[in-house]
């Protein structure tokens, strides 16, 4: 048993070892992409605080406290990316899909690593942007040691919901070529339900319902909200309920999706 | 015991037709028309352990289809295909573990990394025992020429270089399988032959079974003592080279450099006859094939000069080439009716 766990721990290690120096080897686009996170995150401020000229709160919510949210959104927006879609249609048009077959690993398995890595990575490329948003925003940075630990917990069950959703997205690219159309209708869900522009808390009730379930809140509002206080502590255990539901729920019906698509796989005419 | 078995093997794709322009795409969002197309039919082989077998066709004729299903990736429609007496898709994981793969035209090594990053990784993924991974980098770097290659990425490499890495990577953890799917496409002679000697070396000292798909057949004739040969997904031809060449070897080609465009009909001794596929009177070249067992060049030669004034002939020796392109122009259909 151990050794099976060394075992998979190596094999699983290496894959995601990989990733940051994948990442890394395009040096150009990962300060563009630090500068124009940064131009967002300060035009997300400067809108904000126009919205709030006159008026004390909003559906509960102070200034300061939608302001430490949009900043920390901003900070951690990399737990929202979506990226399956675009993986496989790519992997799919280009044939790289045959070769991740053929690897003497789950392929879910495998993905799933590579994913989780690349959002850390892609985290720690966010560290500039939280020493902007603490020195020229003045971002207070909750100091509670439990939120904290309640906030990381909630972010990896929120980021694997999101994966195996995203993931079951992905498995349509086996039965459609109109990937690109359906990679920006997920993007833009994502970009209204994720939290990532307004706290789902300033939506009307039915509709911050709906996005709630989304796996898109699931992974950046959700978290965010028990970080910053949004939701009360005390909610913590019910959220990470719901959370840890969703997960075996979509965790079960990624892998079934998957193993109904893979059978409808072509790779470049054969 | 065959390592590879497949019996009645088939894939149907399925796919929507479009017609032509505006109208044919909005017709096809609403009425599609589906179409079913036969890729590989009801092909049965057996492979033993050690054999190098050359899996040869027409573009579009299966072949990779047919080593996809082998590989695990895609799912028959109908047949069975047993790799090491596995299902090779349902067991995916484990039949991974023992086969190789080179797709000719895609890569499977990390693009903006180092061969030497994607080798390490590789290696770590099928658990290659380190002191064995070292020793097999050290012989694959000389065999292959991999030294300098090493620190390069992908990205930077020829395709010359890309292929070599390539097969470093599907052989660096000892597959008791390798399917080779094109892997001289677009190589220089030097690097075909550097290639070609890594793989019998492979094969000689590790005993190790190799399905080489390729449109280059010199690759077939210098490695494979068997050969397969699909045409509209159905096997046509399954048997040892020498026995192809002894059947259909006795056929010769003889070329004529005519004076003249030659547009009358020529008498030809029994067992002769023009090849009509391709001849223009126009190119001033006249090309005849004729059984050397009911003829020889010479009669031929002689019967033509006597009818037509030739400036130069030239005799061709029949290789794999030239006995495939026959098989496709009918000559088993032939062989097989007469």
């Amino acid at each position: 048993m151990i050794q099976a766990i060394r075992r998979r721990t190596n094999i699983y290690g290496a894959m995601a070892g990989i990733v940051p120096k994948t990442f890394l080897a395009y040096s150009l686009w990962v300060w563009v992409s630090l500068f124009l996170n940064t131009i967002t995150m300060t035009i997300l401020v400067f809108f904000w605080k126009a919205v709030y000229a006159d008026t004390g709160t909003i559906a509960g919510l102070d200034l300061q406290t939608t302001l430490t949210y949009i900043l920390l959104a901003q900070i951690f927006l990399p737990l929202g990316d979506l990226s399956m879609i675009f993986e496989f249609g790519y992997s799919l048009r280009e044939g790289g899909i045959a070769h991740a077959l053929l690897r003497p690993v789950d392929f879910q398995g495998g993905f799933y690593v590579q994913y989780m890595t690349q959002t850390l990575t892609s985290l720690f490329l966010q560290i500039p942007m939280a020493l902007v948003a603490w020195l020229v925003f003045g971002l207070r940075f909750p100091t509670d040691l439990q939120l904290w630990a309640v906030f990381i917990l909630s972010a990896i069950l929120g980021r694997t919901i999101l994966f195996f959703f995203d993931w079951m997205l992905a498995c349509l690219t086996f039965y459609t070529t109109e990937v690109w159309g359906l990679g920006v209708l997920v993007y833009g869900a994502s970009l209204f339900f994720s939290g990532s522009l307004v706290p789902l808390a300033m939506l009307p009730g039915w509709l911050q319902t709906f996005a709630l379930a989304t796996p898109f809140a699931q992974a950046l509002y959700v978290p965010l909200s028990l970080l910053t206080g949004i939701t009360p502590l005390s909610q913590a255990p019910m959220v990470l309920l719901i959370q840890v539901i969703l997960l075996i729920t979509l965790g079960v019906l990624s892998r079934l999706f998957f193993r109904v698509a893979v059978r409808k796989v072509t790779v470049q005419g054969g | 015991m065959a390592i590879i078995e497949t019996e009645n093997l088939t894939k149907v794709y399925r796919t929507t037709r479009k017609d032509p322009g505006l109208r044919g795409s909005v017709k096809a969002l609403f009425r599609p028309q589906i179409v079913d197309k036969l890729a590989v039919d009801r092909i049965s082989f057996h492979v033993e352990p050690g054999e190098m077998v050359g899996y040869i066709g027409v573009n579009g004729a299966g072949k990779s289809t047919t080593i996809k299903m082998l590989t695990g990736i895609l799912v028959p429609t109908s047949g069975q295909v047993r790799i090491l007496g596995r299902d090779p898709h349902r067991q995916r994981v484990d039949n991974a573990r023992q086969i190789g793969v080179v797709f000719g035209q895609r890569t499977q090594l990390w693009w903006d990394l180092a061969l030497i990053e994607s080798l390490n990784l590789i290696a770590r993924i099928y658990e290659v025992d380190p002191a064995r991974y070292k020793q097999l980098l050290d012989q694959f770097s000389e065999t292959l020429e991999l030294g300098e290659l090493l620190r390069m990425p992908i990205r930077n490499m020829s395709l010359g270089q890309k292929m070599r890495a390539e097969l470093a990577a599907a052989l660096i953890h000892e597959p008791l399988v390798v399917y080779l799917d094109e892997p001289t496409i677009g190589l220089d002679l030097i690097v075909k032959e550097r290639i070609r000697e890594f793989i019998r070396q492979q094969n000689r000292d590790k005993g190790t079974t190799v399905i080489l798909t390729t449109h280059d057949l010199g690759d077939i004739e210098e490695l494979c003592q068997r050969v397969i040969i699909i045409d509209n997904g159905r096997l046509i031809y399954d048997g040892p080279i020498t026995t192809i060449k002894a059947r259909f070897g006795k056929y010769r080609e003889i070329t004529f450099e005519t004076c003249q465009p030659v547009y009358q009909a020529i008498a030809l001794p029994e067992g002769a006859h023009i090849v009509t596929n391709g001849y223009s009177p126009e190119d001033r070249k006249l090309v005849l094939r004729f059984d050397r067992t009911l003829t020889t060049a010479s009669r031929v030669a002689h019967d033509v000069m006597d009818q037509v004034e030739v400036n130069d002939f030239s005799l061709t020796e029949p290789d794999l080439s030239s006995i495939v392109k026959q098989i496709y122009n009918g000559a088993l259909l032939e062989e097989t009716t007469s």
